[in-house]
């Protein structure tokens, strides 16, 4: 047996096959369940509404698995392409999309199951809002899919782009640290999306006057959930698309590395912050609808300073590329 | 597989510098323009108190947008802003859903068109900012709440243009590719259809609606 480039390339590409579907099937399961688990509270709460409660589950836990089936895609691309590189940078980019893939489909799969959850427990307590939950659970889910998108994306560019021209050191700690930034960045996000979009769906039974209202700050409160994740996915475009030269030190690329895990593990908490900030911003909403302009003023500046600790991260990532 | 991340592109060269241009977003960015051109003529032509199918949905869309505009200022700065924001929803939605048609491509799939639109809303938000408060109360804000923390307010300010604008070229760029891929995958048989409908109408449209709405907030947030 032969241990040259091609060999490297295989045992990376099936490994990182098999850790990216191995992480994205957690969240999307965990989502699922806890839409089932609501969906079945809703129809012993009230069983004449059973057919319509049955219907939204099935629709929503097909989209809490579309993270899933993110990482299915990205997964059978690396089973099944036959990669030809020169250089072993190319042999770490295959680990890290596996890895961008795989984390970046635990938070959405997650949070993607909470409005599910909550528009079929919703639509046993207020059935004639059936529609309307149904469209704002669709939304909400789909905003929820956004970080699980930006780790493909990345997933995608480390699969085909051609890394022959770089050297190894300290080029395979970036391509590897990218994708450990845009995976592990988008977890918190995923879930936080997912906790304002549940705070909206249950806001909306309560009081379905409130409706339009709601579903506007709810999009604002997502997206700004969002930022962490896509801090990540600066700092993985900056690792990926900058030229590292040669080096004989080895300090420079475990910097490179060490900026993608920094962006990456300290975006998490962020990403839940923002969406718990978010959520009592959303959920008050539709309970006092007359002090909309406050307590959306409010909920951005809690946001914002939920949100301090991962300029944090990222200025001490950014630190790690450029200075070190 | 091969078009993926293909981009052609124009190098001209002006006094020695050399300037890339990227002829798809350009190409596309004046089709999106021409749309909207002949949408706004023909909404406008026959103005009547009945209005004709053209005029009531441009009036639609006016309408809801110059109300979210109101709700998050107040009503004397939504008339100066409420025109400029109406624009940038309907350039957004009509650029997210130019990639359904076959050879065409989304301008936001190019970082370069949501950045600029960004840095313009950053700007516009400072702009307006300095114009109501003044430049002494706007900079006291960076001091906040010790002077040492100005260089991180200053960062978190700058995260703003980024998230803004990444946001919206992740989700395009990321649907597209997704589209892409699997349509290789299957033959394009069955599942595009679907995932056009998903990803580029409803993400597209929910996605400008994000853009537009964050940057309506931005300037709120500067103003009051």
């Amino acid at each position: 047996m032969e241990y040259d480039i091609n060999f490297w390339l295989k045992i990376a590409a099936v490994s990182s096959g098999g850790i990216c579907m191995g992480l994205g099937a957690m969240g999307a399961a965990i989502g699922e369940g806890y839409t089932a688990a609501m969906a079945n509270e809703a129809i012993s709460r009230n069983p004449n509404n059973s057919g319509e409660i049955f219907k939204s589950m099935l629709v929503g836990q097909a989209i809490a698995e579309s993270a899933s089936i993110f990482a299915l895609v990205v997964a059978m691309i690396l089973l099944f392409t036959n990669f030809e590189a020169t250089s072993f940078v190319m042999v770490w980019a295959l680990l890290g999309a596996g890895l961008a893939m795989g984390f970046g489909a635990i938070g959405s799969g997650v949070g993607s199951g909470f409005p599910a959850g909550a528009a079929c427990l919703g639509m046993s307590r207020q059935p004639a809002m059936g529609n309307k939950l149904t469209t704002n659970m669709l939304i909400g889910s789909a905003v929820c899919q956004t970080p699980s998108i930006f780790s493909l994306v990345i997933a995608f560019i480390l699969l085909f782009t051609n890394f022959d021209l770089r050297p190894l050191w300290p080029n395979w700690a970036a391509v590897f640290g990218a994708g450990l930034a845009a995976g592990l960045s988008a977890i918190g996000s995923g879930i936080g999306g997912g906790i304002v979009a549940k705070e909206n769906c249950e806001g909306i039974s309560r009081s379905p006057e409130s409706a339009g209202t709601a579903t506007n700050i709810m999009l604002l409160g997502q997206a700004i959930t969002q930022t962490p994740a896509i801090l990540g996915l600066l700092v993985a475009f900056i690792l990926i698309f900058r030229v590292y030269p040669e080096t004989e030190l080895i300090s420079p690329a475990f910097a490179l590395l060490g900026s993608g895990l920094c962006i990456g593990i300290g975006a998490i908490g962020p990403g839940i912050g923002e969406g718990i900030a978010s959520s009592g911003g959303v959920k008050w909403i539709s309970r006092n609808l007359k002090h909309t302009g406050d307590i959306t003023r409010l909920m951005l500046v809690g946001m914002a300073v939920a949100e301090s600790t991962a300029i944090y991260a990222l200025v001490i990532a950014l630190v790690l590329i450029f200075v070190v | 597989m091969g078009e993926l991340g293909l981009i052609h592109q124009l190098l001209v060269t002006i006094g020695g510098h050399e300037f890339v241009i990227n002829i798809d977003v350009v190409i596309m960015s004046w089709i999106v323009f021409t749309i909207l051109l002949i949408f706004g003529y023909l909404s406008a032509r026959k103005k009547d108190i009945f209005p004709g199918p053209v005029q009531a949905l441009g009036e639609l869309f006016v309408k809801s947008l110059y109300s979210l505009t109101e709700d998050a200022l107040d009503k004397e700065m939504a008339k100066t802003y409420a025109p400029l924001i109406t624009a940038l929803f309907l350039f957004l939605v009509c650029s997210n859903w130019i990639g359904m048609i076959p050879h065409m491509h989304e301008p936001t799939k190019d970082l370069n068109t949501p950045l600029s639109l960004g840095i313009l809303g950053f700007v516009l938000a400072n702009y307006a900012g300095i114009k109501e408060k003044g430049i002494k109360e706007y900079l006291k804000e960076y001091l906040e709440p010790i002077f040492f923390m100005m260089p991180l307010n200053v960062i978190g300010e700058l995260a703003k243009i980024v998230s803004i604008s990444f946001r919206l070229f992740g989700n395009i760029m990321g649907g597209s590719i997704i589209i892409l891929v699997v349509s290789y995958l299957t033959w394009s048989l069955v599942l595009p259809p679907f995932l056009n409908m998903f990803f580029v109408i409803f993400v597209g449209a929910i996605q400008a609606f994000v853009f537009t709405m964050l940057t309506v907030v931005y300037i709120s947030v500067q103003v009051k």
